[in-house]
């Protein structure tokens, strides 16, 4: 029983890291109709940036999430400013492959400036901590990881449903003329929502130094499982995005221990195959 | 008029022609001196760090034999080039640790670029492709450090390997085992396997199944994962819930130190784990790695506490150093693809030209002098292996490799078992 409850624990916190990285990528999606291929590298970036405020000025992943954040946040905008306001009305090809020789260039950058090494951050507050209850083992780095993580795609959830500037981007989303009719400035929508899907895998990878290595390719995986995620949940559903993300997470976690551990992503993207098949919109797509 | 015209285009043609003549010779003359060596590592991808120190190792050995340096005491480094001063020209070529791109770099290495031999590729599962290709060719393929047996089990003829191999390391670590089992009463009765599922993984598992099998170990634990993964949870949690008492890895860079971490993680640790040719070789995992890499074994050519039983590599290294980061030294693995280079090189001086036939007879019939290996010398078997390949067992205390097996090169007892998590 106490493996069993690991495992689903372990499923549960990775499910929760995919949905906050997924959560930036399906708002991106849901709004622009935009397949950010650079998210991947985005969290790269972000883990790099709170990689080095760790290991030269000691700031502690707890802290530099906020300046990995800010940083992702802007890099978001300045993509959209720089790169995809090009592609807006052109073929959907153009921002998939502009996103793609982003996500060249931002891998081959990190790769030339920081080199191929594995970084591997030390002495960080909860680094290597666990706690114990009833035999089931808690991995503090883990656990504070997805606890933000659930923390921050509530808030951004929120701020889509709750708030003036989230029903701007909800109209935007829905009828982009319509919008501007009503006095919507969409293109600062655009920028905003490139920014917030930045700032979301930037907080991501602003805390995963804590227990991840940081190197030049470490956001391929994450990303695929994002787009999964989104896929699966539904395009432009953050609470799909979640939905699908603990389940991709729980059923990483009990094919890898109950079948095989390398029979894992054939369960996960089986299961997507069934569920683009089944509902092609995705679980709560609309 | 006419005919004086005629005569000066004809002069001009002539002269043209003599132009284009000297100019195709000279090239010609100026290519001769001249060999194209090309290299295909995965200089990008999740084993980029390991692939550029091989290519630096490469260049560190071109460098030795293209210049003179009396004060390396290897074959060829005192005199300048090889066959009376043509030198080693790289062409570099990135496989980014995908098989079907190392095949398409190795057929553009070959007809494009025109390479004479082909030095690679650090993965098992590129270096297998790649070698058909020269085979094909009838290129020369020296490959440094891909461990798989495998690749010297399919009688190539051009394909030749100085590292040990993975049957060779599983032969080590049950070899171990029983003199622990003998001596120190360690009890190690069962083994599990954690390995990539690669061509290198898949091959080193079956190597320590059947190690572990003649050496009557029970193997209760049989664990493939996709390297790169985001997390190894599922892959420690089966280790853990069978316990096995010694584990046989095969994880390459990033998934090593996930994996490490990952059983800290869970609070779990075998009595004794054992490396493969991985990221517990790496100088800077270890040093990343801290005292949670620790304690940890593995099969190592080359480390540099192996300074006094291999002199000539200090001087070496010190070029080296300069071409990578200064404080990274060789590992075992890049070493592997400096002494390819540098039997090359000794193999085309010892046949007096590049004729391949030549270099081939030479190749398969001459023990090389190798003061920069950990055996002194280079034979090759039929197939490639180098019969001379060795590795001693070390164990990473203080996070230093420390050697433990054989007895006759240990200077250090093993720490078995495994300091526990919370006592370090």
């Amino acid at each position: 029983m106490v493996t069993f409850l690991q495992v689903a624990l372990d499923g549960i916190l990775s499910g929760l890291l995919y949905a906050l990285i997924a959560a930036g990528l399906s708002l991106i999606w849901g709004v622009m109709d935009v397949i950010n291929f650079a998210h991947g590298e985005f969290l790269m970036v972000a883990m790099y940036l709170s990689y080095w405020l760790g290991f030269l000025w000691k700031v502690d992943p707890l802290i530099s999430w906020i300046a990995s954040g800010v940083f992702a946040f802007l890099i978001g905008a300045l993509t959209y400013k720089l790169i995809i306001r090009h592609t807006i009305g052109k073929s959907a090809m153009a921002a998939l492959l502009a996103t793609f020789g982003l996500s060249m260039f931002l891998k081959n950058a990190c790769l030339y400036m920081f080199s191929p090494n594995f970084r591997i951050l030390n002495d960080t507050i909860l680094g290597g901590k666990t706690f114990s209850v009833g035999g089931v083992i808690f991995s503090l780095p883990q656990l504070a990881t997805s606890l933000f993580s659930l923390g921050v795609v509530a808030l951004v959830y929120l701020l889509i449903k709750k708030t003036r500037l989230g029903w701007a981007i909800q109209a935007t989303a829905m009828d982009k003329e319509a919008a501007e009719l009503m006095g919507i400035d969409t293109e600062r929508i655009y920028v905003l929502v490139f920014g917030l899907g930045g700032a979301c895998v930037g907080i991501a990878g602003g805390l995963l130094p804590s227990y991840l290595a940081t190197f030049p390719d470490v956001g391929g995986l994450f990303s695929l499982l994002a787009f999964v995620c989104v896929a699966m949940g539904g395009f432009g559903s953050i609470p799909g995005a979640l939905f699908a993300a603990i389940l991709i997470g729980l059923v990483e976690a009990f094919s890898g221990f109950y079948v095989a551990p390398v029979f894992k992503y054939v369960a996960v993207f089986g299961l997507y195959l069934v569920v683009v098949f089944w509902r092609p919109r995705g679980l709560f797509g609309w | 008029m006419k005919r004086l015209f005629i005569g000066r285009t004809m002069v001009a043609k002539l002269f043209l022609t003599l132009f284009l003549v000297a100019l195709l010779t000279g090239g010609a003359v100026a290519a001769e001196k001249v060999i194209k060596i090309g290299t295909l590592f995965p200089l990008t991808g999740p084993c980029a760090l390991a692939g550029q120190r091989c290519q630096s190792a490469v260049e560190t050995a071109v460098e030795v034999i293209n210049n003179s340096h009396p004060e390396i005491k290897v074959p060829g480094a005192a005199a300048e080039g090889v066959l009376g001063g043509m030198k080693f020209v790289l062409v570099h070529a990135d496989h980014q640790g995908k098989p079907d791109v190392a095949k398409s770099e190795a057929e553009r290495l070959i007809d494009q670029e025109g390479v004479y031999a082909i030095i690679g590729s650090y993965n098992s599962s590129c270096t297998k492709p790649a070698s058909f290709v020269a085979e094909r060719k009838q290129k020369l393929f020296v490959c440094g450090c891909s461990s798989s047996a495998a690749l010297t089990k399919r009688d190539l003829n051009r394909f030749f390997r100085l590292a040990p191999t993975d049957e060779t390391e599983s032969l080590e670590f049950v070899e171990f085992i029983k003199y622990l089992n003998e001596t120190k009463s360690a009890g190690i009765e069962t083994v599990g396997l954690i390995y990539e599922n690669t061509e290198f993984g898949k091959h080193a598992a079956e190597e320590g199944k059947a190690a572990a099998g003649v050496a009557g170990l029970k193997v209760i634990a049989d664990v493939a994962f996709n390297p790169g993964a985001t997390n190894l949870n599922s892959e420690v949690q089966t280790l853990k819930a069978a316990d096995p008492d010694a584990v046989f890895g095969a994880c390459l860079g990033g998934d090593y130190t996930l994996w490490v971490r990952t059983m800290k993680q869970m609070d779990w640790l075998p009595d004794v784990a054992l490396n493969y040719c991985t990221g517990y070789q790496d100088p800077i995992i270890a040093k990343q790695l801290e005292s949670d890499g620790d304690f940890f074994m593995g099969g190592t050519g080359y480390s540099p506490e192996f300074a006094e039983l291999m002199p000539a590599v200090a001087a070496v290294e010190k070029i080296y150093m300069t071409k990578t980061d200064p404080s990274v030294p060789f590992d075992s693995d890049c070493i592997q693809e400096a002494i390819a280079t540098l039997i090359l090189a000794q193999a085309m001086e010892l046949a007096g030209t590049t004729d391949y036939d030549a270099v081939l007879k030479v190749f398969n019939e001459t023990e090389f002098d190798s003061p920069m290996s950990l055996g002194g010398m280079v034979v090759f078997a039929p197939g490639g292996q180098n019969l001379k390949a060795m590795s001693i067992l070390t164990q990473l205390q203080g996070g230093s490799y420390k050697k433990i097996y054989p007895l006759d090169l240990a200077d250090t007892e093993p720490v078995v078992p495994m300091t526990d998590w919370g006592s370090r």
